[in-house]
């Protein structure tokens, strides 16, 4: 989000959303408001490090004041490396990686996602699995392991309970999830 | 006798001794002339130390004393018990300061404060050959106090020390007691009502049989010492028989005057003819002489025009509407007022606080109706303010839907005050509280610097303002514009974004600062007690001696002192009031004998010393075939203006005799 980074345009508090806050919190981040912007959170985000303009701390002050179309005209968000680092040092008990997450399934309420996640969530339906890689047959064969683990991809029954769930998410109302009728595939690279 | 004086070096932890080498001034202060034994040890004044110096006195070794320590101020009293715990008269005491003036200003020169330590350490004791044993004087002291303002911390003062059982004065230059207080809608971090909780306090005050009330009144004038001050109080004119009136405010709605109501903060008027808000204690009305209109050419003092038909005389109608005929334009008022002389053991200052105007911060449009102090809006808010408590905006009385707070302006500014004024955070998020309880759809925003809430119960308090959903955001506003439609545009820089903001208000509310209140440092001249750099009452010591002055017997509390909320002013005043009671209960005060004596036998009665006394102390009284001089020592303040000057030489100041100068200073030119 260049106008954050590199401070040249000027954000409108009066054009905040309100309802922002209210949403994020319903979502998942509900200790929003203990936030004090003390940033020990982005102190320990890698985040930060690799240059995202939007990391926790960030994200939280720029919820709270509703600007939803910045938030979501920037990709910082899907970055998240989930490490919880941030969870873990936080000294208002805020949990700022569930606060990322709520503002995911807010992007995903507008259908602001990354094609990465479109094919996260098909490997998923498809194999139960949201990484798989296919060649890891021969390589777990190699040491002494079966071919395919015992998850999902061993027992047809248990995928399809995970089908199910999945087909009861809100992402499935949403139609974000790609359910094919190809089945299982042979591989999803992602 | 030849005097053996002990020189007793303290390191003050690492105060003294991180810049000064002790040893090696110890060795130099035992070779001085006079000195038998000179010791050294970590914390002079702690009880180890101050036996050291009872031992050797009670050994016969010595019978003059030097400490080399910290500052008179505070420790001349510890060690002057210490001689005296040992037998030896406590004015054989002499101290040099070696902290306060040597260690602490040269700490860098470590050198230069060692040869400065064995200076003022030769001088002293050059001084101490020469000290001779002085005893105390008692005086009586009258058992009643004066308190010099009528806010919050004045009046928990008085009541205090007339609960006491002592005749209290309180002296209020308004026409009500209630002070700023009276002013505010709640007040944190409680939100108790501010009206609910003072006006009581304010009945009980003016109620008090011990408490004689002078409001409308200022001091005039502050004479005598510690016990018996004299103090001159004008009562300033009020045009109106306060006996006769009975507050019932027939004459104020008569009043066609109109003038900007100071009570309101300038946001609606107030008559010619008022009673300062509605709640005053005393009820009573007094007339703005400046702003009467004289009605009927009505002129004060005048006899009125008779009708040529009626026979009727012609009043104002201010005297046509009062009953009780406390209302009297015929009468000669004098428009100085009354000078009363009252008689009182001990002072408590508490003349609390000014807040500062919103005109100087040109970058925040001050011209604009809207954008207000917060004071401003406090009166906004409170039932008895110009708009009964609703929320409306100055400039068209509509509802704002977005307010902008802005901190610290005129606080943490060199171009104005440079402390904060503590208060502000947390009446900032007060405000924003009350209106976001009453309108939860309103958008506020407050613009901090940092969010400053050390205080009981005050984090929770700033906790509970943000899950209402007032914004606070980090970074000072730089600028409030003035858009078409009395809207207000508000920039300033988010510093957790990182990203310059901006915000359409339509009311903006400056923190403006807390300031000294107006004439603070005349009345200070006039009590001799003195401002710190910002402009407050400075205390004796900000730790030890919080509520004491520099002059004995006057004490300090509230805001007069520095920025403080209303649970601290009140532990103020009742510090004050307690440390204020215990001459008056104790009956006598000790008053140093460092005062001065004329030899009447050479005294040729020129009165050159009658004239310079600030005291009124000196007389010339006819002995035998002439006049000559005689200092009274109850009125003597010890200043030696008169030793200094006499052309004959024969008044000598006790403590500071000429041979003690002479010898002082020629030890510290060497």
């Amino acid at each position: 989000m260049s106008q954050v980074q590199g401070g040249i345009g000027i954000i409108n508090l009066s054009a905040g959303d309100p309802s922002l806050v209210n949403e994020i919190k319903e979502l998942g981040g509900e200790e929003l408001l203990e936030c004090i912007q003390c940033a020990k959170c982005a102190a320990a985000c890698p985040m930060v490090l690799a240059g995202f303009p939007f990391f926790n701390k960030r994200v939280i002050q720029a919820i709270l004041l509703g600007l939803r179309d910045a938030l979501l005209d920037d990709s910082s968000i899907w970055a998240c490396q989930s490490c919880n680092r941030c969870t873990e040092v936080c000294p208002r008990e805020v949990n700022p990686f569930e606060i990322i997450q709520a503002m995911r399934r807010v992007a995903i309420r507008e259908f602001a996602l990354p094609t990465l996640a479109i094919e996260g969530l098909k490997s998923l339906y498809d194999t139960g699995h949201a990484v798989y890689l296919a060649g890891a047959g021969n390589t777990r064969a190699k040491v002494g392991l079966p071919e395919k683990p015992p998850s999902t991809l061993s027992y047809p029954e248990a995928l399809k309970e995970v089908r199910t769930i999945l087909e009861n998410t809100e992402l499935a109302e949403l139609g974000v999830i790609p359910m094919g009728e190809s089945g299982v595939t042979d591989s999803c690279e992602v | 006798m030849v005097p053996k004086i002990g020189v007793y070096i303290c390191h003050c932890g690492e105060n003294i001794a991180g810049a000064v080498n002790i040893e090696e001034v110890r060795a130099y202060a035992e070779k001085l002339p006079g000195v038998v034994v000179a010791r050294n040890y970590l914390f002079m004044c702690s009880d180890p130390g101050q036996e050291l110096i009872r031992q050797d006195i009670k050994d016969g070794l010595v019978d003059r004393v030097v400490v080399a320590a910290c500052t008179p101020r505070t420790h001349e009293p510890i060690f002057r018990k210490a001689l005296e715990s040992a037998g030896l008269n406590k004015y054989l005491l002499e101290m040099a300061n070696i902290r306060d003036q040597d260690s602490w200003p040269h700490w860098h020169d470590k050198e230069g404060a060692t040869a400065k330590a064995k200076r003022l350490i030769a001088s002293a004791v050059a001084k101490a050959a020469y000290l001779e044993p002085l005893e105390d004087r008692y005086v009586e002291v009258t058992p009643a106090s004066l308190v010099i303002g009528g806010g919050v911390a004045g009046m928990f003062a008085a009541l205090d020390l007339a609960n006491m059982g002592y005749k209290v004065y309180l002296v209020e230059k308004n026409p009500s007691i209630g002070g700023n207080m009276a002013k505010l809608d709640k007040t944190f971090p409680t939100n108790d009502c501010s009206a609910c909780i003072l006006t009581p306090i304010m009945v009980q005050v003016g109620t008090h049989p011990n408490i004689e009330l002078l409001t409308y009144s200022e001091v005039e004038s502050v004479e005598g010492t510690f016990g018996n001050f004299k103090v001159k109080v004008r009562k300033k004119q009020t045009y109106i028989d306060w006996d006769k009136c009975t507050g019932c405010g027939d004459c104020v709605n008569a009043c066609p005057a109109k003038v900007p109501n100071e009570f309101n903060e300038g946001m609606d008027y107030r008559k010619a003819i008022y009673i300062e808000f509605p709640q005053a204690v005393p009820k009573r009305a007094v007339v703005d002489i400046a702003h009467c209109l004289n009605c009927a050419k009505r002129t004060i003092g005048t006899k009125p025009r008779v009708h040529s038909k009626t026979g009727e005389p012609i009043l104002a109608p201010c005297e046509k509407a009062c009953k009780t005929g406390a209302c009297d334009r015929s009468r000669e008022y004098n428009p100085e007022g009354e000078i009363l002389e009252i008689n009182v053991g001990t002072i408590i200052v508490a003349t609390g606080y000014r807040v500062m105007d919103k005109a100087p911060f040109k970058e925040y449009s001050p011209q604009s109706p809207n954008v207000i102090t917060a004071m401003q809006l406090e009166r906004i808010l409170s039932a008895t303010g110009p708009t009964g408590g609703q929320l409306k905006r100055p400039s068209d009385g509509e509802k704002p839907q977005t307010i902008a707070f802005i901190s610290c302006v005129g606080s943490r500014d060199k171009r104005f005050h440079t402390y904060c004024s503590k208060v502000c955070c947390m009446y900032m998020l007060k405000e924003a509280r009350l209106i976001k309880e009453k309108y939860p759809h309103l958008n506020i925003y407050i613009f901090f610097i940092d969010v400053r809430t050390g205080g009981k119960d005050f984090e929770e308090y700033y906790n509970y303002c943000r899950d209402l959903g007032v914004k606070v955001l980090r970074g000072r506003v730089g600028a409030v514009d003035e858009l078409p439609g009395d809207r207000l545009r508000v920039r300033a820089y988010d510093v957790d974004l990182g990203a310059p903001v901006e915000l359409e208000a339509d009311l903006v509310v400056l923190a403006t600062a807390i300031e000294p209140a107006p004439g603070l440092e005349e009345l200070g001249r006039k009590l001799g007690i003195t401002c710190g750099n910002e402009g407050f009452f400075k205390e004796l010591h900000t730790k030890l001696y919080p509520v004491e002055t520099s002059v004995k017997g006057i004490y300090i509390a509230g805001c007069a002192q520095g920025p403080k909320d209303i649970p601290e002013s009140v532990s103020q005043a009742r510090a004050a009031s307690s440390a204020a009671a215990v001459p008056l209960t104790a009956g006598k005060v000790v008053v140093e004998p460092l005062i001065s004596e004329v030899n009447q036998r050479k005294c040729t009665g020129c009165g050159t010393c009658v004239q310079l006394c600030p005291y009124s102390a000196i007389n010339l009284v006819e002995d035998k075939d002439r006049r000559r001089a005689k200092i009274d020592e109850a009125l003597c303040a010890g200043c030696g203006a008169c030793a200094a000057a006499c052309p004959s030489g024969v008044i000598t100041l006790h403590g500071f005799t000429n041979a003690q100068i002479h010898a002082q200073i020629k030890a510290l030119a060497c």
